[in-house]
């Protein structure tokens, strides 16, 4: 079920919500869980029922790995290390299993002139975020920083609705303290009333802006060959503002479904547009993701070293950033986009290392650049097609909208054309007017997490999000998946 | 406690090369521009040299937060 339904508001929502409260009012706690973990098992399995069996063989499985990892080790068959290795790879397998094999065999294919067959199994919704959600745990359990005894529980720490799909990425220590605090059992108003609030921004966020933006990616992606220079710029630059009102727009969703429940989920975005440097964009953009790869990935392999040198820091910094790239898709430009981005991390480093300056200005120019241009490959569907938007944009040819045509008509002499950009003139114009609107929401304005921070309940609150909200019911006929639930 | 701060102040002042550098309980990487990943994975590497003490990874975000990493340490090392 999507956040963006009418089911998911006006009927799964309410009656979750009126179902979890109720059964806490009336003091049935235990009730209440499985009522939400039920809930959430129900909204997981609206898309395919098929895939319910796997979440939930990987939660037993998951739980029951745990539950060794923190018992005392007399009379084990085996130590905890190696139930823990053994975790790892299962969890790593499935992933594996379910999202690269059919890269592996193509790959395969192309160097060995074979032709195996492709397996062609559809992805399991959610995979990738409740697979390192759980990696995460059994780290945590084998080192001692969590011990989860009650099976209730933990199926409610990876199901609980709101993250499952696709994060914000949480921990245990962070979630678990604040299902049993007992002020959260009982209704909060002032949480009701900034959850509503969030989750209306984020709505609008994704059903109003990257939905609008959605249609000219596909248009632009699609007619990539053809591409004139400024149709490129109009591509790119529409598919990275599509990409952040996307994605943060659902994390405000989650964040505001869960304030409903009393629950504080984790910020995932802080104005990563106004990011000056490679390291400081990704500490804006999907900011629980960098954790878990930092704490998880990058830091295990530069421990990993006897002595800790820069050289080998940077290594694992790019070794991280491929592993990222990869987690995101199976496929080549998911591996050139991380490796891109790694590359970048280093030069970044190395820059700080070396104690240069560099101008705010320009600062944010390269970064922003940087980000819009490896959002190509991050968006194609092959290498080649991310190579003829770059073409288009660095050396395509260059067309103006048909209405100058009158008063620039000498500029033909320099081999300027005049002709309908975007498909129709209609479709350049909103696009030209959103991206601009965009940068002025994604570079000027406060983002909604600082908003939600100093967050009063008001009139003039109620006046600003009631019309945002009706708009964005109003536009949802059309209902569209969010792009990060394909990874 | 003073004690652990004063030896965390010498490992900053060293990882960030600022002979001048003060950090009290509320310093946060936010506080400091050069405190990133790198930095503060050679900040943990030191302090566990110097306590002989080992944080979970599960531990080193929260870390990001002087307080909380004076606390950690000693918790840790007594």
């Amino acid at each position: 079920m999507l956040f963006n339904s009418y089911t998911f508001i006006f009927f799964f929502l309410p009656v979750a919500f009126l179902g979890y409260f109720l059964l806490n009012y009336n003091k049935k706690v235990e009730g209440a869980k499985v009522w939400l973990v039920a809930s959430s098992l129900f909204f997981y399995s609206w898309w395919n029922v098929i895939y319910l069996p796997l979440i939930l063989l990987s939660v037993l499985l998951n739980y029951k790995l745990s539950r060794v990892l923190i018992e005392d080790e007399e009379g084990s068959l085996f130590t905890k290390k190696q139930y823990f290795v053994v975790g790892l790879v299962l969890n790593i397998s499935l992933l594996v299993y379910f999202k690269y094999m059919d890269f592996f065999i193509t790959n395969v294919n192309f160097i060995s002139g074979e032709n195996f067959e492709l397996w062609h199994l559809a992805l399991p919704l959610a995979i990738s975020f409740f697979t390192l959600q759980q990696i995460a745990f059994l780290v945590d359990s084998y080192e001692g920083l969590v011990k989860e005894k009650n099976f209730l529980d933990y199926s409610l720490f990876v199901t609980f609705f709101p993250q499952l799909i696709a994060g914000p990425i949480v921990h245990h220590q962070e979630m678990m303290p604040q299902f049993s605090r007992l002020k959260n059992k009982l209704f909060n108003y002032k949480n009701i009333a900034a959850g509503v609030f969030i989750f209306s921004i984020g709505l609008f966020k994704k059903v109003v802006i990257a939905d609008s933006f959605s249609k000219w990616v596909h248009h632009g992606f699609d007619h990539s060959q053809t591409l004139t220079l400024i149709e490129g710029w109009v591509t790119s630059l529409a598919y990275t503002f599509q990409i952040y009102f996307d994605f943060s727009g659902y994390t405000d969703m989650a964040i505001g479904a869960a304030l409903l429940f009393n629950i504080k989920l984790p910020q995932n975005f802080n104005s990563p547009y106004k990011a000056t440097g490679i390291i400081d964009y990704w500490q804006r953009w999907h900011m629980t993701l960098t954790i878990f790869i930092t704490t998880y990935v990058y830091t295990p392999i530069l421990r990993s070293f006897s002595k800790i040198t820069f050289f080998k820091a940077m290594f694992a910094t790019f070794a991280a950033m491929f592993i990222s790239g990869l987690w995101h898709g199976a496929g080549w430009t998911f591996i050139v986009w991380g490796s891109l981005h790694g590359f970048a991390l280093m030069i970044n480093h190395y820059w700080h290392k070396s104690k240069r300056k560099m101008s705010i200005f320009l600062a944010w120019f390269i970064t922003f650049n940087f980000v819009n241009i490896t959002g190509i490959f991050f968006r194609a569907e092959n290498l080649s097609q991310a190579k003829d938007i770059l073409q288009a944009m660095f050396t395509g040819n260059i067309m103006l909208p048909i209405q100058l045509e009158s008063r620039l008509v000498q500029l033909k002499t320099y081999g300027v054309t005049f002709g309908s950009l975007m498909g129709t003139s209609r479709d350049f114009a909103l696009a030209t007017i959103l991206i601009v609107i965009s940068f002025f929401i994604s570079l000027v304005l406060k983002n909604s997490n600082e908003k939600i921070e100093d967050f009063k309940p008001s009139f003039l609150v109620l006046l600003l999000i009631v019309p945002m909200f009706i708009y964005s019911i109003y536009n949802m006929q059309d209902v569209s998946e969010f792009l990060y639930f394909n990874f | 406690m003073s004690n652990i701060k004063d030896k965390i102040q010498e490992i900053f002042r060293d990882i960030f090369d600022e002979e001048e550098l003060v950090i009290s309980e509320e310093t946060t990487a936010d506080d400091i521009e050069e405190w990133d990943s790198l930095n503060h994975i050679n900040i943990i590497s030191a302090i566990e040299k110097e306590y002989k003490i080992k944080f979970a990874l599960g531990e080193l975000q929260a870390m990001k937060d002087v307080g909380e990493m004076i606390h950690l340490i000693s918790v840790k090392s007594s």
